[in-house]
């Protein structure tokens, strides 16, 4: 297939969009979802945000259950939430995303590192302090898929990965629970813990 | 268009932002120039490199000319001026290019909203502050362009352009000269102002 120089489909939001996902066991459940946010550009302004499901089928948030998400700008972050994570497979139907409560954040502290051995976002806000550690990184792989393959079945999404063998996540000092697995994504088998640089969501135009 | 293959084969060169300025004279030949950049991604590392040609068609720095490169990664500005600025002819081959000053950014700081109508770089360090304002922004488009449609036509380039219809470069206070003009990109008629978000270098490999 041949490229298109000009996308002729509608710029959705634009930035960083890391994760980390722990399961309990290879093939369990996952035990952890979190999802990091560095928006440069959306039809909301820009921002930073973290998701963490501690609990992700439990239908309570913050402090009862580790279900919250971080932001200073909620009206952005209402918008992708509802248009872009909602639809998210690792996130469907999950009791802890409608139920996680929704903090003010104050600062965030990139720690990048070497880009090899770790990369850590540090996030403060509203009595949380939350520690994201991604290590043993991989190196960059620039990625394009469709809407029909992209993770919200609506959007064509563009962005530079990058695999991180191993992760961790803390809220309040405390280890959340779970593991790093591998899953398949973008036809490799990768694990469920990455960066995710220069990434772009874009709405495909209607067909006529 | 996004391909059947969802990972583009090829070697990642740098990954961040690359927005621009380039202000023409009269005679259409480039008044002031600045390139910045905000890195994610490079093998020398992350950070902020501004790029200025103050005096494009002088081979000197400051304080004759604010011709300089300034930086808080030394080994990613060298990284980018090697591989990258170095092989876009607009910048080699203006006189300036054996002329900058390497210059220490003790500050960055980006402001305003690339969907309003204004927004700012500014860069200070070393007894200079410079401020790179666009204004009259246009909707994002997604480009995704071939070796043959970039600078450097060794690349394959995937960004989002928001052109900017007006644009200054201060440097200490004073606007340097020069008007916003225009350019083709991949066929497009767009602005010699430019905003560029989530922009990715790829080396394709050799058939």
């Amino acid at each position: 297939m041949s490229r298109v120089s000009i996308n002729p489909g509608r710029v959705e939001w634009s930035g960083e969009n890391p994760g980390i996902y722990l399961k309990h066991g290879q093939d369990g459940d996952y035990a952890t979802l979190s999802l990091f946010f560095r928006v440069v550009l959306s039809p909301y302004g820009r921002g930073h945000a973290a998701i963490v499901l501690g609990a992700p089928g439990e239908a309570a948030g913050w402090p009862d259950a580790t279900n919250f998400i971080l932001t200073d700008n909620h009206r952005m972050m209402r918008w992708i939430v509802d248009g872009f994570v909602t639809k998210m497979p690792t996130f469907v139907g999950r009791a802890g995303l409608a139920a996680m409560t929704w903090l003010d954040l104050d600062s965030v502290e990139r720690r990048p590192g070497d880009l090899k051995t770790r990369y850590s976002e540090v996030l403060r806000g509203s009595g949380v302090t939350l520690e994201m550690h991604w290590l043993d990184l991989g190196p960059p792989l620039p990625v394009e898929v469709t809407k029909e393959n992209s993770a919200t079945r609506e959007h064509e999404m563009i962005s530079v990965f990058l695999e991180a063998r191993q992760a961790e996540i803390k809220v309040n000092g405390t280890l959340l629970p779970g593991a790093v697995q591998s899953r398949q994504i973008f036809g490799r088998t990768m694990s469920t813990a990455f960066l995710a640089f220069s990434e772009t969501w874009i709405t495909p135009p209607e067909k006529g | 268009m996004p391909l059947s293959q969802p990972i583009t084969p090829g070697v990642v060169d740098w990954t961040g932002e690359n927005p621009g300025i380039l202000l023409k004279n009269a005679a259409d030949g480039f008044a002031a120039i600045a390139l910045f950049f905000r890195i994610a991604w490079s093998p020398a590392g992350q950070g902020q490199v501004l790029l200025l040609y103050g005096a494009p068609d002088r081979a000197v720095g400051p304080p004759d000319a604010p011709n300089v490169l300034m930086s808080d990664n030394y080994a990613l500005a060298d990284y980018l001026m090697r591989n990258f600025i170095g092989k876009l002819a607009a910048f080699r081959d203006a006189p300036a290019f054996g002329g900058l000053q390497h210059l220490s950014a003790n500050q960055v700081r980006s402001s305003g909203d690339p969907m309003s109508h204004r927004y700012s770089e500014t860069i200070s360090g070393d007894g200079l502050a410079v401020e790179l304002v666009w204004e009259e922004l246009e909707p994002p488009r997604a480009l995704e362009l071939t070796p043959e449609q970039t600078g450097t036509r060794e690349h394959v380039m995937f960004t989002v352009l928001v052109p900017a219809g007006q644009a200054q470069i201060i440097v200490n206070g004073r606007c340097l000269p020069g008007k916003v003009g225009k350019r083709v990109q991949a066929g497009m008629e767009t602005s010699s102002a430019f905003l560029y978000f989530s922009e990715t270098w790829v080396i394709p490999p050799r058939e």
